[in-house]
């Protein structure tokens, strides 16, 4: 039961068109977003808000359609921007408690599930700080808080690592994770990081020049690719005209070497190869497809 | 007593969610709460509660002077806005882009439009929340200097009627004249606030940088206040009595003031020029324009910053 | 020849040091300027372009002084990451206004050069402000090579560019640097820096934390076990090799397979594939698992 299914939607702007008869269905899960900056993806999000009227087209979001259904489906969606959106005279837990009273909670039930959830994200004590003087890193995480705090069934965060330093990165990336493994909420993700993707990701959808170029799970996107990537210490070349002589189809990469898969013999004969030619074997894999093939064709 | 690690980990909300009205209400309600600074630290509080304070004063002194000295001349009632405007119009200047350029200055509109709120909601809940504060500032000193007038009138009748005493005791309003007086006045208030505040939430809205909304509202007041006053000043000489009655209409608390010398009675003697005779109703019919007006662009603008 | 010497530079604003008695050398081909954000890494490039006095220190270009010295603006080029504000101009009004600014011989000629290297052709008659993100990067990288620098410094290109836009901007940069060029680009997301930089220069907190290739720097970092994740046909039979063996300090065995940390990496590299043999047992996966930019990345940058 896809949680999102848009049918033939187009958005067109004076100038521009940012979407194409898009058609395309998401599953419960975490998906990732990926493509053509602006005008696209942050359409989209607003035309699944039910915010911004197609100009052609449909879509359901959580089984309720966007032209009609637009309230029930902003009770149930989480939201979390790009770009800046805090008040910074005022402190986080004020903020999500607000934020959470617009999403129809009660008072009572507003503060905890907002204490709650400021915990999920990693925010303790500076919870109570104004959130003028709040890092990127803390700004992101009550971005997120806010996005989760009234339980939706569906969030859509919009490019949730931006800004951040490779550990702070990690963090979210770990967190998005967490919110669609154990909070079972699915999770609609846009970046323009493929490498995160799939880390994140069980499916993606990629949108390019406002038309939809592919749609599936990530593992279909990297799967091995009937190679095996070698590198050694040294010595190199030498190993490859060994292989060569034996039958191997083999290619120098870089500093690797790719070798065809031809059978489980291929493991030993590069194992022992290496044995023979008193090499170093560092590095033995299976060669994996990337997200990012599907743009340079 | 059994030992166990206890799961505290997510939980989904199956609680009862508010109706939407009710949502609005939380709304209006923490705009009411922001407008006073409360909620969000010391210094947001000086400028309103100042201001109120101020606006107080008055009340307070005619209380006072009634109370002690006896006499029925009372600060006038129906004309309270009116003349402490400068108070008000600090405060519209100051708390405006409070209400209405902070969140879309800082982009925080999307966050409620991306829930079950809209712009609908939103200015709703802002011109309530205003409007409520403006009246504070009026009908909260009326009705105390009301209270004052009506706890104070046994003594002044008494003065009164001592031989030798300056007033008369037909000169003091009876409790139905006064309580009429009020009436009408928190009426009046009631307009001051319709009209100034949806005003000034437009003017703010459109002027979300820092410092803008400020000066834009105290620059349209004291321009307009200026610019009238001079053309009132030249027809007065030229005896153009009912244009200079008319221009009351181009700033805003002679318009407010003038529709109430012209419907209640309000003593035209404490503007420059009152409106000419039957024309109340064009006034009002202007207030509910202007009202009307900033509405429906504070409704746009809201829409705009929200997509 | 394009080499850019930094030479014991610091730079700070009143107690605020941006960039600690930084010295490094770099020289023709992409090299990546890698760092935590505020680490000093813009304030070291506009140092580099001439754009900035240092404090203390010299930077210079094939051995002569940058700052102050405006002749050598010629020879490099600077892209900073700002949004310019000239979104007024269409792209081919800025590009011929840098060419005039430069005095070009041909300033129309330059002009349509750069615009037509960084694929903007297409765009070039309309006005800046209307340009996505993307394309504003690529303009102002045209600005920064309408005079056919040796030298060409990038201050966080890539940031918020979609994929296509960047495996775009990621060829450009390479063919500029098979022309013989110097390309410095700074970057604090890893994933590009490893795609794209030949040789890397990490900068943490104002200090030069190490430089060179990452794989390298990686084996320098003798204080740390190296990890592998091994997959083979039996697990157990290889960790007991492994174990027996000594050179590994720690073995781990998962349902995804081995985990290994080896303190000595010549000798275990040389070692497994041995071990592995005499016990009869295949090879199917070896993974230096901790050989991606971002574990050196946050060792260098927890010390």
């Amino acid at each position: 039961m896809p949680i999102i299914t848009t049918r033939d939607l187009t958005m067109r702007f004076p100038g521009v068109t940012a979407l194409e008869s898009l058609s395309v269905g998401v599953e419960p899960g975490v998906t990732g977003l990926v493509g053509a900056n602006g005008a696209g993806k942050s359409t989209l999000i607003k035309i699944l808000l039910g915010l911004q009227r197609p100009t052609s087209g449909s879509a359901e979001v959580l089984g309720h359609d966007i032209a009609t259904g637009g309230a029930e489906i902003r009770r149930r969606v989480g939201f979390m921007p790009e770009y800046e959106c805090l008040l910074p005279d005022v402190t986080a837990t004020e903020f999500v408690v607000h934020l959470a009273r617009m999403s129809g909670l009660p008072s009572s039930a507003a503060r905890e599930r907002a204490a709650d959830v400021l915990r999920h994200v990693g925010l303790y004590e500076e919870r109570y700080r104004p959130m003028g003087g709040y890092s990127t890193g803390m700004r992101q995480k009550v971005k997120l808080a806010q996005a989760l705090v009234h339980d939706p069934s569906l969030v859509f965060l919009d490019e949730p690592t931006n800004g951040l330093d490779p550990r702070g990165r990690d963090e979210m990336l770990a967190l998005i994770r967490k919110v669609g493994a154990e909070f079972g909420i699915s999770v609609l993700v846009t970046s323009h990081l493929l490498g995160e993707l799939e880390r994140v990701c069980d499916n993606v959808v990629i949108i390019d020049g406002g038309k939809l170029l592919r749609s599936s799970a990530v593992a279909s996107f990297t799967e091995t690719s009937g190679m095996l990537v070698v590198e050694v210490e040294e010595g190199r070349d030498a190993l490859g005209a060994h292989l060569a002589e034996r039958g191997l189809t083999v290619q120098a990469d870089g500093r690797t070497l790719v070798v065809q898969l031809d059978g489980e013999e291929t493991y030993d004969a590069i194992r022992d190869g290496v044995v023979d030619l008193d090499l170093a074997l560092i590095r033995m894999e299976h060669g994996r497809h990337h997200i990012e093939e599907v743009f340079q064709r | 007593m059994s030992t166990a690690i206890h799961d505290i980990g997510y939980r989904h909300y199956d609680g009862p969610r508010q109706k939407h009205g009710q949502t609005v209400r939380a709304l209006y309600v923490h705009n009411l709460r922001t407008l006073f600074g409360l909620g969000r630290g010391g210094k947001a509080k000086v400028i309103p509660f100042a201001l109120l304070a101020m606006m107080m004063l008055p009340a307070l002194g005619d209380i006072a002077i009634k109370a002690v000295v006896k006499q029925p001349d009372s600060f006038p009632m129906q004309g309270y806005g009116y003349i402490l405007n400068p108070l008000i119009a600090i405060f519209l200047a100051a708390q405006a882009p409070v209400a209405a350029s902070r969140e879309i200055r800082y982009r925080t509109v999307p966050l409620y439009f991306s829930r079950p709120v809209g712009p609908r909601d939103f200015v709703a809940a802002k011109f309530g929340a205003f409007t409520t504060a403006l009246l504070l500032l009026t009908a909260l000193p009326m009705t105390v200097m009301h209270i004052g007038f009506l706890l104070t009138r046994q003594g002044i009748v008494e003065a009164a009627s001592q031989p030798g005493a300056f007033r008369d005791v037909s000169e003091i309003p009876t409790v139905m004249e006064a309580t009429r007086e009020w009436a009408f006045g928190l009426i009046g208030a009631l307009l001051l606030a319709l009209v100034l505040s949806s005003f000034a939430l437009l003017v703010a809205a459109y002027m979300p940088r820092r410092g803008f909304g400020i000066a834009a509202v105290i620059a349209l007041y004291l321009v307009s206040n200026a610019v009238v006053g001079i053309a009132q000043g030249i027809a007065l000489t030229r005896s153009a009595y009912d244009l200079a009655g008319w221009l009351n209409l181009f700033t805003p608390f002679n318009l407010v003031y003038g529709t109430q010398v012209a419907l209640f009675k309000a003593d035209g003697g404490v503007i420059a020029a009152p409106p000419p005779s039957g024309t109340g109703i064009f006034f009002l019919l202007f207030c509910v324009i202007i009202v009307a007006g900033s509405l429906a662009a504070l409704h746009a603008r809201f829409r705009k910053a929200g997509a | 020849m394009g080499v850019i010497t930094v030479e014991n530079v610091s730079r700070w604003y009143g107690n605020v040091v941006a960039v600690n008695g930084i010295s490094m050398t770099i020289g023709p081909g992409v090299t990546g300027l890698l760092g935590p954000n505020g680490a000093g890494k813009s304030t070291l490039i506009h140092m580099m372009g001439g754009f900035l006095e240092p404090s203390a220190g010299a930077l210079k270009i094939d051995g002569q002084d940058i700052w102050g010295h405006p002749e050598v603006y010629r020879h490099i080029g600077l892209v900073p990451e700002r949004e310019s504000a000239y979104d007024f101009l269409t792209g081919e009004q800025f590009i011929l206004a840098m060419a005039r600014l430069h005095k070009l011989p041909d300033p129309r000629g330059a002009a349509r050069r750069a615009i037509g290297l960084v694929e903007m052709d297409y765009a070039a008659q309309r006005q800046i402000g209307t340009y996505s993100k993307g394309m504003k990067q690529r303009i102002k990288m045209a600005s920064a090579l309408v005079h056919d620098p040796a030298v060409l410094l990038l201050d966080e290109p890539f940031n918020g560019m979609d994929p296509r836009q960047r495996l775009q901007l990621m060829d450009l940069i390479r063919g500029m640097a098979e022309q013989g060029r110097t390309i410095l680009f700074s970057s604090h997301i890893l994933e590009e820096v490893e795609r794209l930089a030949t040789h890397i220069e990490v900068v943490v907190a104002g200090r030069h934390a190490a430089s060179g290739d990452f794989r390298e720097i990686r084996r320098l970092m003798t204080d740390r076990a190296h990890v592998f994740s091994l997959r083979s046909s039996d697990d157990r039979a290889l960790a007991a090799a492994v174990i027996a063996d000594g050179s590994a300090t720690a073995v781990r065995v998962t349902d995804q397979g081995l985990e290994v940390e080896a303190g000595d990496f010549a000798r275990f590299t040389r070692l497994l594939p041995r071990l592995a043999k005499e016990s009869g047992v295949r090879l199917r996966e070896v993974s230096p698992s901790d050989e991606s930019l971002e574990s050196v990345f946050s060792y260098l940058v927890e010390k």
